[in-house]
């Protein structure tokens, strides 16, 4: 079972290849911007030369530190976006794709059954593309501050005082893994009803997947003027108990005023024994586990080959 | 004789439609098994349901498995090519072995290798870029390499040329069939595997028409060619098809002795095809 998991999920990695060309296409982005903005901001005032994150010019260390926090927590951000866009397009590709090309008859030609398959998709959506997104984030803060430290010690700088020493590294990067990886959890409900669509649509799964809540939260509306439905599935997105509901202003207001000139913690901010107690946590996770039944069901039962 | 596929009343409906229509038939260890019938006539879904892809009614077993319920089971002993444009069009070659070498426990790399290099098919290439006769190439040599007991193919050289046919049937009789292998087979092009098959069963209407061995079909049917008197004598012997050809009436007669229609004309073992039509417009009667 495990090991066919293993060749079930490279197969997916094999199929969309965009799991991995997109953070590395974002990876390559940033790191271009990043050295465009240490050229430009060169170019445009001698004060600037250690530009960026190691600026000399920058107040103070705790500037320098929310700046380069900024930068850690702005990229991390890019990559999340990325990485809804990636599970929602994967997801809903997954099962359609294989009925629509009939593939679908040379995988069921092999000893794996369809609960084996629907399941290492779910695993591929809510667990390894967050993990690679990861990766993503990683490498990128690694090669952008690799690429700042030799652009400050270019100009004379202590790029281990001004940068390294100027970030927990450790701390964000395992921050961005807990980040993304309690998003694929926190957002498995979601990912499962895709996995669902994507064996069930005959058409346009993205309509499929999308026209039903909208109609459901418009209904609701008509008939009892409330908006429960659509309030709660939106709500959904901002992974509450994981950052209490948590502002991007309010979390720099809150640094601002701490005590000492510490780094800058991210770690510190979230609340992981809050999220996984949280009965959002839980009553996700099986819808996720019913709607993924059914899938697994539509999979095995449909006949439309 | 052991029996692999065992089948007792087996019908599969799509609402009203009956496209199985309680059938029983048993297909023996060893046999190359032609299954064939018109568009319709319930083929695939009998294929489908032998392979476990649809559930029906009545008892189905197939190498002792449930094949709805213990698919997994019977797909480790079972292979089966649907049809030629089937294999993921995206995958390598290379990642389509190393998948099923993970996937399948009676895989063997090394022989699918071996068959692949007696092709033109490069380990680097996508599906994509391989011409149709070329994929037919790649399915059969993976399925070639995996040592399955049943081996079904649902019209397996659909739209392939002649050439690609004839290596198909060539490769799958001299490198793959043995004893202990068994082949059931379905096909529009009857006339080019008749050779091969062992065994054959009509389908029409979801309904079994004929089931027989290559070998006791030739005693039970005889085609008469004749004219004149000796035609019109041979009608009194009840032929179950009859047309004309080159001015003389051809015959065919199920059941009938060899010796009450000698010295009425010539006589001969029917084609498969020319039986499956006689069969087929007696079944509309």
């Amino acid at each position: 079972m495990i090991g066919h998991q293993f060749a079930l999920i490279k197969r997916e990695l094999w199929e969309h290849r965009s799991i991995y060309v997109t953070p590395a296409a974002i990876a390559v982005i940033v790191t271009l911007g990043v050295l465009a903005m240490l050229v430009l901001a060169s170019g445009f005032a001698k004060g600037l030369d250690l530009a960026i994150f190691g600026a000399q010019n920058i107040a103070g260390d705790l500037e320098r530190r929310a700046v380069l926090a900024g930068f850690f927590v702005g990229t991390s951000w890019v990559f999340l976006v990325a990485l809804m866009f990636l599970t929602v397009f994967y997801s809903l590709d997954s099962l359609y794709a294989e009925r629509k090309d009939k593939s679908i008859l040379f995988w069921r030609s092999m000893p794996v059954t369809d609960a084996e398959t629907v399941i290492s998709k779910l695993i591929t959506a809510a667990i390894v593309i967050p993990a690679i997104t990861a990766v993503g984030i990683w490498l990128t803060h690694l090669v952008n501050l690799i690429v700042t430290s030799i652009w400050v010690s270019g100009k004379g700088g202590d790029a281990g005082l001004l940068i390294w020493g100027s970030i927990s590294i450790l701390d964000n990067w395992l921050a961005a893994l807990i980040v993304v990886i309690a998003s694929g959890l926190w957002m498995s409900p979601f990912i499962a009803w895709f996995l669902f669509v994507s064996t069930w649509a005959k058409r346009m799964p993205i309509l499929m997947a999308f026209m039903p809540p909208i109609v459901l939260g418009l209904l609701e509306w008509i008939v009892f003027r409330t908006q429960y439905f659509l309030t709660t599935v939106g709500e959904r997105g901002d992974m509450t108990p994981l950052f209490h509901s948590m502002s991007l202003e309010r979390f720099f207001e809150e640094e601002q005023w701490r005590d000492g000139v510490g780094n800058i913690s991210l770690l510190e901010h979230m609340d992981l024994v809050g999220f996984v107690t949280d009965p959002g946590f839980w009553s996700g996770l099986l819808v996720c586990a019913l709607l993924t039944t059914a899938a697994i069901y539509v999979r095995r039962y449909r006949d439309d080959s | 004789m052991t029996s692999l596929v065992s089948a007792r009343g087996v019908s599969k409906r799509f609402g009203a439609v009956r496209a199985v229509d309680n059938v029983s038939f048993d297909i023996e260890k060893g046999k190359i098994l032609g299954l064939i019938g018109p568009n319709g006539a319930g083929k695939t879904t009998l294929l489908k349901a032998v392979l476990g892809l649809t559930d029906c009614e009545g008892d189905l077993s197939v190498l002792g498995f449930n094949p709805f319920r213990q698919r997994k089971q019977l797909m480790q002993n079972i292979c089966f090519i649907a049809d030629v444009a089937v294999l993921p069009r995206w995958i390598k070659v290379s990642q389509l072995l190393d998948y099923v070498e993970a996937i399948h426990p009676n895989f063997s790399r090394k022989r699918a290798e071996e068959l692949l290099r007696q092709t033109k098919i490069m380990s680097t290439s996508r599906v994509k870029e391989l011409s149709k006769g070329m994929v037919t190439q790649l399915h059969l040599s993976i399925i070639m390499a995996i040592d399955a007991k049943l081996l079904v193919l649902d019209e397996p050289t659909l739209g392939l040329d002649i050439l690609f046919r004839k290596e198909f049937y060539s490769n799958l009789l001299n490198d793959y069939f043995d004893e202990e292998r068994t082949i059931l087979i379905t096909t529009h092009q009857v006339e080019e595997i008749e050779n091969l098959l062992t065994d054959i069963m009509f389908i029409n209407d979801g309904k079994i028409l004929l089931d027989s061995s290559m070998d006791s079909l030739s005693d039970t049917y005889v085609e008469l060619m004749t004219s004149g008197d000796a035609a019109k004598k041979a009608h009194g012997l009840r032929p179950i098809a009859e047309h004309e050809m080159f001015g003389k009436s051809v015959m065919l007669f199920e059941g009938v002795s060899r010796d009450h229609l000698e010295g009425l004309g010539e006589l001969r073992i029917p084609s498969v095809a020319d039986l499956f039509v006689a069969k087929i417009k007696e079944a509309r009667k």
